[in-house]
């Protein structure tokens, strides 16, 4: 079982990053440390306070999506999904339209778009493990006089405790090897360790320099990443009754205000900085105007000889499923064979790596692994996918895994001793959830596709970029129509998220109900 | 019924990785000795129809491969400088071209045309393995109608930045991050020599913004964007841009113009790679960029001028392209040999 993502993260991960320090450490003695530190410090503190605040505006949706019935719900659960996908570049243009007069470049920005962007994150995680908590026992501590805080406090909140730590975790990464957000947003203050791996990289060309910032950003990383599943794992030891049940109606006057605010606050949170980028795909300098989505299907050889904006639409939509797929299988038995192999722990920690990785460095490293022969993957359509699994992989993993760990072992124990073989036993036991959460985890890795930008700069040809690269290709040229047309593009990766998260969403719940 | 589930799971996989050798296989076949892989940065275009031509008349199937900006697009190819990952590579200016000479990337090969290239162009081929193909220059460009409305007078010198009638008008490019902010940087460098940080301390009093990218000092901060700063660090060719891709009905004129004093002169190369299996062909391609057709097709695919002398411009070009009289350049070596003192030197002024 765990043969094919062993194989997998081989051949996607290890060999590309081979090359990359192969060909940079070659001469280690003239690197200077001292100022990579200092950011790792403000680095870490930035990521810290975007982690807190996105647990704490997450954690009230994932309780409402996860616990509840209510009409819209779908809706809302693929609504926060969405700022996870649009490229960072899009999002912070579009908190600069929000912002603009109001805050000036730098943390403050940088947090609130941080937060934006990892709401997703700590929804689908935290929710896909809330989901799975047995409501009775809300119910009875409510019952015997507790109030609904506490009741949260003293019977959920322990049992999130494992999905919690694995959600930070992945969140504090994400902040701390921010780029594109902090390129737009940030001011000198807000540095990242990927924003000097660029400069060493794309600028210097100083590659000792940039192979030791990457290296001490990877040791960061895997220290976040193994404290979390410490934590996870230690969390689930005494949390081991999770079973799917189904969602609960809202019952009395407090319940449904307080499911209505939260749902109404979520919505208003993630849609405002999405209308700037509507009205910008509605106007041009003389005023309303639909002509940039009238030229969506033609602005082909014409002005902008980029392509017809809906080929990368298309384009992206292929990639996404082909991702979806990849990620979910191969995140899917990753988890497993955490869970089912003595060396577990070591196995998940190699698995989350992609984490902390960049974008940048992976593409590099895909292009010298796999763009010249004896292996040309170039022309194949498979090898942007292949670097999007690879940055896909680890959500799939967050979102299986406690899942997966929560569930009871003894149907597993009790269909071994009723002479099942190991394989079959795994799959009596943990079988039926796995189809549910396996759903969402493809789900979550074509979005992680539809969004990826820095892998697939690198990768993209040009006659085919996905949407994200067409977008920021736009938004480097003058002229009211780049502008237009590149926000009617976000808004169309708007919609396909909003659908192919719906519809994901529908099918687990179908198959959820005939389990 | 679970084990069908696994069953499935690994006929898909089995399956998946067929496609890819299969994939292996047939990108293989393709690359015959007449297909030649062009590697760029990512705004590079060309019309498809110059591609088409250049197959119809020479055989060579041309594929085109970006990777990311051009910094980008060098840092890969002087990791696999030897044994490259494309034939040829467009894209390396004059500022990062000492890197990639001294990485040794390119074999020895200029266009025979390359007689035909103005010879301000020409001055640095990295001794005879790289083709200018292209030029711009990096200026200010100024939102006229926001001086108009205030009476303000539009600067005719970057010296004139510092001064209070132009204090917080000014956006430029964190030189990091940023292509045209890097530029801008050099042709401080060049213009002031000695006193350049001293130019930039005052700049900084002045209120200077910087952005990290294009995009964001740009389509945010210029005020012909909607931004509240009216001069911008861009290309002299954004006016006639934003011409092109203006809404309709396409207005007359521009209504942004280009600050002719400070501009700072990038020329884009091409050049064989060491280690093509395709020499010949490779050669070819080289040529082709140079040739007239694709000359001409350069202006409204780039927002560039032509290298090729004579080459006839596009009408937007010739009304509202600003030609810079005397452009700032510094050689390839000196850049390369003081960038990173000067990033950090830009640093510290800034208080970044």
């Amino acid at each position: 079982m765990w043969v094919f993502p062993a194989l997998f993260l081989c051949i996607a991960l290890g060999l590309p990053l081979a090359g990359v320090l192969r060909n940079s450490l070659s001469d280690i003695s003239a690197v200077d440390f001292s100022p990579q530190f200092g950011i790792a410090v403000t680095a870490g503190g930035q990521a810290l306070i975007s982690t807190i605040g996105a647990l704490l505006i997450g954690l009230p949706i994932a309780g409402i999506l996860a616990t509840y019935r209510f009409r819209g719900r779908g809706f809302v659960q693929a609504l926060v999904t969405v700022p996870f996908v649009l490229p960072t570049v899009v999002i912070a243009l579009a908190f600069r339209e929000l912002f603009g007069s109001l805050l000036s470049p730098g943390l403050a920005l940088v947090v609130i778009a941080h937060i934006y962007i990892n709401l997703a994150v700590v929804v689908r995680i935290v929710g896909a493990t809330w989901q799975q908590l047995d409501p009775r026992m809300v119910v009875a501590a409510r019952s015997l006089g507790a109030s609904p805080w506490r009741a949260f406090l003293t019977v959920t909140l322990p049992q999130l405790k494992a999905v919690l730590a694995s959600a930070a975790s992945i969140v504090f990464v994400f902040c701390f090897t921010s780029l594109g957000v902090v390129l737009v947003l940030g001011n000198g203050g807000t540095r990242t360790l990927e924003t000097q791996i660029l400069r060493q990289t794309s600028l210097l060309l100083d590659f000792p320099t940039a192979a030791i910032t990457a290296l001490l950003q990877l040791i960061v990383v895997s220290i976040a990443l193994l404290l979390g599943a410490r934590a996870s794992m230690n969390a689930t030891q005494n949390a081991r009754n999770l079973r799917f049940t189904r969602l609960s109606v809202i019952r009395g006057i407090r319940a449904r205000t307080y499911v209505f605010l939260v749902a109404i606050a979520a919505c208003i949170f993630v849609i405002l900085p999405l209308i700037s980028l509507a009205s910008g795909s509605l106007r041009d300098s003389h005023g309303w105007t639909l002509q940039w989505w009238q030229s969506l299907t033609e602005l082909d050889a014409g002005t902008t000889r980029l392509g017809s904006p809906l080929t990368a639409v298309v384009t992206s939509v292929k990639y996404a499923v082909i991702t979806g797929f990849i990620a979910g299988v191969i995140g899917v038995l990753a988890a497993m064979s955490v869970l089912s192999h003595r060396l577990g722990r070591a196995i998940l920690v190699i698995a989350l790596a992609p984490l902390g990785i960049s974008a940048a460095t992976l593409g590099l490293g895909f292009m010298l692994a796999y763009g010249r022969p004896p292996l040309d993957l170039r022309g194949a359509d498979l090898l942007i996918p292949l670097a999007h699994s690879i940055v896909a992989v680890p959500l799939v993993i967050a979102v299986v895994l406690p899942t997966l760990r929560s569930t009871d072992q003894r149907f597993a124990v009790a269909a071994s001793s009723l002479g099942a073989r190991p394989t079959r036993a795994f799959f009596t036991a943990y079988g039926p959830i796995l189809r549910i959460v396996a759903f969402a985890a493809a789900g979550l890795a074509a979005c992680v596709s539809l969004g990826e930008f820095g892998a697939a700069s690198f990768l993209a040809r040009s006659s085919s970029p996905t949407t994200p690269v067409q977008i920021v290709k736009l938004l480097q040229r003058p002229g009211d129509q780049s502008f237009g047309v590149a926000c009617a593009l976000a808004v169309i990766l708007v919609l396909i998220t909003l659908t192919l998260v719906a519809a994901i969403d529908a099918l687990s719940r179908k198959r959820w109900v005939k389990v | 019924m679970f084990s069908s589930v696994f069953k499935k799971i690994a006929v898909l996989s089995a399956a998946s990785s067929l496609a890819l050798l299969a994939a292996c296989g047939s990108s293989q076949e393709q690359a015959g000795p007449a297909a030649v892989t062009l590697l760029t940065h990512d705004s590079f275009v060309v019309s498809e129809a110059l591609v088409a031509q250049l197959k119809k008349e020479t055989g060579i199937t041309l594929k085109i491969t970006t990777a990311g900006d051009a910094g980008a697009m060098l840092a890969g190819a002087v990791l696999a400088a030897g044994s490259p990952s494309a034939d040829v590579m467009f894209g390396v200016d004059n500022t990062l071209l000492a890197k990639a000479t001294n990485a040794d990337v390119f074999s020895a090969y200029t266009s025979k045309n390359l007689d035909l290239v103005s010879p301000a162009l020409k001055t640095d081929t990295g001794n005879g393995v790289v083709t200018p193909i292209d030029y711009g220059d990096v200026c200010i460009n100024i939102d006229d109608a926001w001086f108009r409305k205030r009476n303000v007078a539009v600067p005719t010198s970057i010296d004139q930045l510092t001064q209070p009638a132009y204090k917080d008008l000014l956006v430029v490019q964190d030189p990091a991050t940023s292509s045209p902010g890097l530029a801008f940087m050099l042709a401080t460098q060049a213009k002031f020599g000695d006193q350049w940080l001293s130019y930039w301390k005052q700049l900084e009093a002045n209120g200077v913004q910087v952005s990290g990218s294009w995009t964001d000092a740009y389509e945010s901060a210029f005020s012909a964007s909607g931004g509240t700063r009216p001069l911008v660090v861009s290309y002299a060719t954004s006016p006639p841009a934003e011409i092109v891709y203006a809404a309709n009905p396409k207005p007359k004129k521009p209504s942004t113009s280009v600050l002719t004093d400070g501009c700072y002169r990038q020329i884009e190369f091409a050049g064989v790679l060491r280690g093509t299996q395709n020499e010949g062909a490779a050669q070819q391609v080289v040529d082709w960029l140079l040739s007239p057709a694709v000359q001409a097709d350069l202006p409204l695919s780039m927002f560039v001028f032509p290298a090729r002398a004579n080459t006839p411009l596009p009408d937007v070009f010739t009304k509202f392209a600003t030609k810079i009289p005397n452009p700032l350049q510094l050689p390839a070596t000196v850049v390369d040999a003081n960038l990173k003192t000067w990033l950090n030197q830009w640093d510290e002024v800034m208080n970044r």
